[in-house]
């Protein structure tokens, strides 16, 4: 068997009303206990073409077989669904009498159940309704508002009879409906279980009824404790009427022959008789008058001691806030000494002494409050002082620095002239010695060439030291 | 086939919760929703009416005197209804024109021809058909030429048969 939400497509026209022909009959037997009407089926095999005319745009493969763990695909039958109200005669297929499913127009103007006029051909090629002369090619999807009506429909669901519009239907089953099938929670378990209790957890497995000791799996033993045990019923021992042995401890509760203590119990009455005659010992009762006060007061105490409690997580709170303001603020007030901004406190407690003359009641609010200005006025303050020093800070660098560079300027200057200097006498000294030895370069070329050559460096490098020299210097 | 058990049972339904005038329809079987035994009043103001009290006060004004006789149709509906269409016979016998004066009753009725069949028809619309066709004989498409000729040539002495074979085979005993 294919995994339930692999996609599925029908292949022609033909197959797919045939398959779904197949389906009506399909019965899940074992496989899915419980299904109210034939109507409604899992559908791990099924063909979905059911979905066409939905109005719903769901694809093969897409959203409709992405549904979220664990909901199952479902398929219902639209002819076997109940509908809600009375559905208006026009909206009924003519050949299937109920409401039209995936409706087509036929070129002479009717409109038909899909698979019924495509039945219908299998038999005639006429126009079921004026037998005017048809084909296959004839038919066309029916108009909007036809399927828009037929979406409309309330129809009732088939697991738990809410009533549902039709286009929803599925949706609703596969989502919502707490009666539907879904994958049991159970790791290994592969059974199906309603969505309601999908939340209690696998109940597949076998226990045995406490009541008349039959053997079955756990989902079914809510339903076999109310309906089917053999031994469900029971007399109560009290009042004798005939309980359900799964309600008992609920009859119990209210049961009115069962003996149970006054009302005023824990103010100390201790009268115990049947529930039905506490009404009258209610009328004669010590605590008649007391026990109606004494909760009145408890309630009343319950509700101090929980204020007394905020109260004191408030008052915790504050006192701890004040620590720390008080702390801070001593802090601040030896750094600030050497700023020059110690005149700042004294304000900020003559503040508080306007503030708490003025207004005596919220006075430690205005202490904080004050407390926090004056921090905020300092901390103003020291960053504008702060930006000041910065300001002279950097006026200062830049005297100094215009000095170095002009200082610089100059020597590079010098440099400059000097390296000049020793140009102009390396050429000259050049000039000298080709006008000593180069007088005749055909006749000594061998030995002076060579010597030229070896002097020639000589004084470029002497230069080129000499500059790197006075780099490196400045 | 299923789609098409639902559609008569749906009709059945319609039937019996909302009968018309003088039709009355039954299961043969109550298991098998494809063959249907009907009751048919026969129509006060026709010789298939029979007149209780006395054969002389035919006084159709006093119309709780008249009951209509009763006829039992069979009526068969085909495994490929609503495409095929259902077959009716008259268990009772009838004497008119469009109906076998024997034991197999076969009607002869346009909305029941084959090539007259339409599957949008309901077989409530069949019955009222042949209700209809009671009252109004159609010698020109008769089954039973002598009757038709009688009907046609002297209605009296038709009317005056028809009313004896009422009275002698459907009065419900």
């Amino acid at each position: 068997m294919p995994p339930p939400n692999t996609p599925r497509r029908s292949s022609s026209v033909d197959s797919a009303a045939q398959s779904h022909l197949d389906y009506l009959d399909l019965d899940l037997g074992e496989a899915v206990p419980n299904i109210p009407t034939s109507a409604y089926s899992l559908s791990p095999s099924a063909p979905r073409q059911q979905h066409l005319h939905l109005g719903v745009d769901r694809q093969p493969g897409g959203s409709l077989n992405r549904l979220p763990e664990p909901n199952l695909p479902h398929t219902v039958d639209f002819r076997g669904l109940n509908y809600a109200d009375t559905v208006d005669e026009n909206l009924l297929c003519p050949i299937c009498r109920v409401p039209m499913v995936e409706p087509v127009d036929t070129a002479c103007d009717h409109t038909f159940c899909k698979d019924c006029i495509t039945e219908a051909f299998k038999y005639s090629n006429l126009c079921p309704i004026d037998r005017f002369s048809l084909t296959n090619t004839d038919l066309h999807k029916a108009h909007k508002i036809v399927t828009n009506q037929l979406d409309a429909l309330l129809v009732l669901c088939p697991c738990c009879t809410s009533p549902v519009p039709r286009a929803m239907i599925l949706n609703h089953l596969e989502r919502y409906c707490k009666d539907a099938l879904v994958r049991c929670p159970g790791q290994a378990c592969r059974d199906t279980v309603k969505r309601k209790l999908y939340g209690r957890g696998c109940l597949h497995y076998d226990v045995s009824c406490p009541d008349c000791n039959m053997i079955m799996q756990q989902l079914e033993m809510a339903d076999h404790r109310e309906r089917d045990c053999q031994e469900r019923l029971k007399d109560c021992s009290h009042c004798g009427d005939v309980i359900l042995r799964c309600k008992e401890d609920g009859h119990l509760e209210k049961c009115q022959y069962v003996p149970a203590s006054c009302e005023w119990a824990e103010y100390g009455c201790d009268y115990e008789s049947r529930r039905k005659d506490l009404a009258e010992h209610a009328d004669v009762c010590a605590f008649k008058f007391v026990g109606p006060m004494a909760t009145i007061l408890k309630k009343e105490i319950n509700n101090l001691r929980s204020e007394v409690r905020t109260l004191t997580e408030k008052d915790h709170i504050k006192e701890r806030r004040i620590k720390f303001l008080e702390g801070g603020f001593g802090g601040q007030r030896d750094t600030d000494r050497p700023l020059d901004y110690a005149d700042l406190p004294s304000q900020s407690l003559s503040n508080l002494a306007d503030s708490s003359h003025a207004d005596p009641l919220d006075s430690g609010h205005e202490y904080l409050l004050s407390l926090v200005e004056a921090q905020e006025t300092k901390v103003d303050r020291l960053s504008a002082g702060m930006t000041e020093l910065e300001a002279k800070q950097t006026m200062m660098l830049f005297n100094e620095t215009i000095q170095i560079k002009n200082e610089l300027a100059e020597m590079r200057s010098s440099q400059q002239v000097l390296s000049m200097h020793v140009r102009w006498l390396l050429n000259f000294r050049r000039q000298e010695n080709q006008r000593r030895f180069g007088a005749g370069p055909s006749s000594g070329g061998g030995t002076d060439g060579g010597g030229s050559s070896h002097d020639m460096p000589f004084p470029r490098r002497l230069s080129d030291t000499m500059n790197r020299d006075l780099v490196t210097k400045l | 086939m299923a789609s098409s058990q639902k559609r008569i049972t749906k009709e059945l339904a319609e039937v019996t919760s909302d009968p018309p005038v003088g039709i009355k329809v039954s299961l043969v079987d109550e298991s098998n929703v494809h063959n249907w035994n009907v009751i048919l009043d026969g129509p006060p103001d026709s010789p298939y009416a029979v007149c209780l009290l006395s054969h002389t006060s035919s006084s159709l004004a006093n119309s709780k005197l008249i009951q209509g006789g009763k006829f039992k149709l069979l009526l068969v509906l085909p495994t490929e209804y609503p495409f095929k269409p259902p077959v009716i016979n008259f268990k009772t016998r009838v004497y008119h024109p469009n109906i076998t004066f024997d034991d197999k009753g076969s009607m002869c009725i346009g909305i029941l021809k084959a090539e007259a069949w339409k599957p949008s028809s309901k077989i409530l619309s069949v019955l009222t058909a042949t209700q209809q066709l009671l009252s109004e004989p159609v010698p020109d498409d008769a089954l039973e030429s002598a009757i038709a000729e009688k009907f046609k040539s002297d209605r009296k002495d038709f009317n005056a048969e028809a009313k004896k074979y009422t009275k002698q085979y459907a009065t419900g005993k």
